[in-house]
């Protein structure tokens, strides 16, 4: 508030130094650089927060069931390689044909 | 059929269990026996190629399961031996096909009754939709060398009914069929095998109704470890495909469609993996589309069915699951 009444009226009659400043080249310059620089972070985050996006599905839908069934092949093949070694013999036909 | 005969006879994938010392296994197991023998190629005693039409199986196979979206519901009971009977039940949305770049779904449900009846010499299939829609398929051979098929669809819109009968004829290393179809279609084609390896065909057809005829040619070399498979068309249309099979449970495809009239180019590359609890397959392409099918074996005859595709472009998305009962 009390900034204000003072600049208000050092503003009407010559221009008080913070406006100098304000309006000087550098600063403008610097601002429309900054506001650029801006738009052109918000574009890049945008894309890449879209890239991501993109794959991070695709790695849902392709790789994660693989995994997950890869995961489950391992662990029943352990387990018929312990049975295997526990009782001596293959057990029979734990290896139903796959669904065409 | 060649290749789908060696692979039917050849012996059932022993357990996974190699790391054991063979001492008990490798008294009931056979020995491995290697076939690598170098042999002269007999020119006179080539195998049989497979159907002009199944040329790309392998490719189509792994590259194109049946994506849904939506709930499917298959339940077979076999009669007896030689016949079954089907029910079918899908509820989801089907698209619609618009001028407009984004797509329409609609949704829809309908039942499907089907009956089979299946002999090796002759396979008859009848399928009826509640939406009115009628197929029926036969397979009859009519000698050894020689079958018929016909296929038929109904509907109860006009012009939309299709029927055609096809006449395969089954030589020692060449096939040749000749097909008749409604609103005067007529085509033939011909394939031989050129080495054990290769076969070259070729096929032509002609629209009577639309005055239109075209010529293709198609190659196929196979081996146990890959298959490729070139396909050109006076259409415009030029089909590649590849298959490698890393092993007996892993196999690797890809291909690419050029349609010279739209200038379009579709690139796709796929695994497909059979393991013993379940068939998993999942494509990628060039279209920004992204897309997995997932058999799950439950049970005896119970397969659980997930399916996903993801169009990334147009942000289309479809999900499906399903249940087969009975086989």
């Amino acid at each position: 508030m009390a900034s204000q009444n003072r600049r208000l009226p050092a503003k009407g009659r010559d221009e008080g130094i913070l406006a100098k400043f304000s309006e000087s080249q550098i600063v403008l310059r610097g601002r429309e650089t900054a506001g650029e620089v801006a738009i052109v972070a918000k574009k890049l985050l945008r894309s890449t927060g879209r890239a991501a996006w993109i794959a991070g599905t695709t790695f849902l839908v392709l790789v994660v069931p693989l995994i997950i069934e890869m995961d489950r092949e391992a662990q029943m093949n352990e387990l018929e390689l312990q049975q295997a070694s526990l009782l001596g013999t293959p057990p029979p036909s734990l290896a139903p044909p796959p669904p065409k | 059929m060649g290749l789908a005969m060696s692979y039917a006879a050849a012996p059932p994938p022993p357990p996974p269990t190699h790391s054991q010392t063979p001492v008990g296994l490798g008294v009931v197991l056979p020995p491995k026996t290697e076939e690598k023998v170098i042999k002269k190629v007999d020119f006179r005693n080539l195998p049989c190629p497979l159907p002009f039409e199944e040329i790309q199986r392998e490719a189509l196979m792994s590259l194109k399961p049946e994506l849904f979206e939506g709930l499917r519901f298959d339940f077979t009971k076999g009669l007896n031996q030689k016949f079954s009977l089907s029910h079918s039940v899908f509820m989801g949305s089907m698209e619609v096909p618009s001028q407009s770049t984004d797509t329409i779904k609609v949704p829809t449900a309908h039942y499907e009754f089907g009956a089979n009846f299946l002999d090796p010499k002759l396979m008859l299939v009848g399928r009826v939709l509640t939406d009115g829609r009628l197929n029926a398929r036969v397979k009859c051979d009519l000698t050894d060398n020689l079958t018929l098929k016909v296929n038929a669809q109904l509907t109860n819109e006009p012009h939309f009914s299709q029927g055609m009968f096809n006449f395969d004829y089954k030589g020692s290393d060449f096939r040749t069929q000749f097909q008749i179809g409604n609103n005067a279609f007529y085509g033939g084609n011909y394939i031989q095998s050129v080495t054990p390896n290769l076969s070259l065909g070729g096929e032509v057809f002609w629209l009577g109704h639309q005055r239109k005829s075209g010529i293709g040619f198609a190659a196929r070399y196979n081996t146990d470890k890959m298959v490729a498979t070139g396909q050109v068309a006076s259409t415009g249309v030029v089909a590649l495909s590849y298959v490698q099979k890393v092993s007996e449970k892993v196999s690797f495809a890809s291909d690419l469609m050029y349609n010279q009239m739209t200038r379009d180019v579709t690139a796709s590359f796929g695994y497909d993996y059979i393991l013993r609890q379940c068939r998993l397959r999942g494509k990628i392409d060039s279209n920004g589309v992204v897309s997995s099918f997932l058999e799950e074996r439950l049970n005896m005859g119970v397969n659980f069915i997930l399916s996903a595709e993801v169009d990334h472009r147009k942000k289309d998305y479809k999900f499906g699951f399903g249940m087969t009962v009975g086989e």
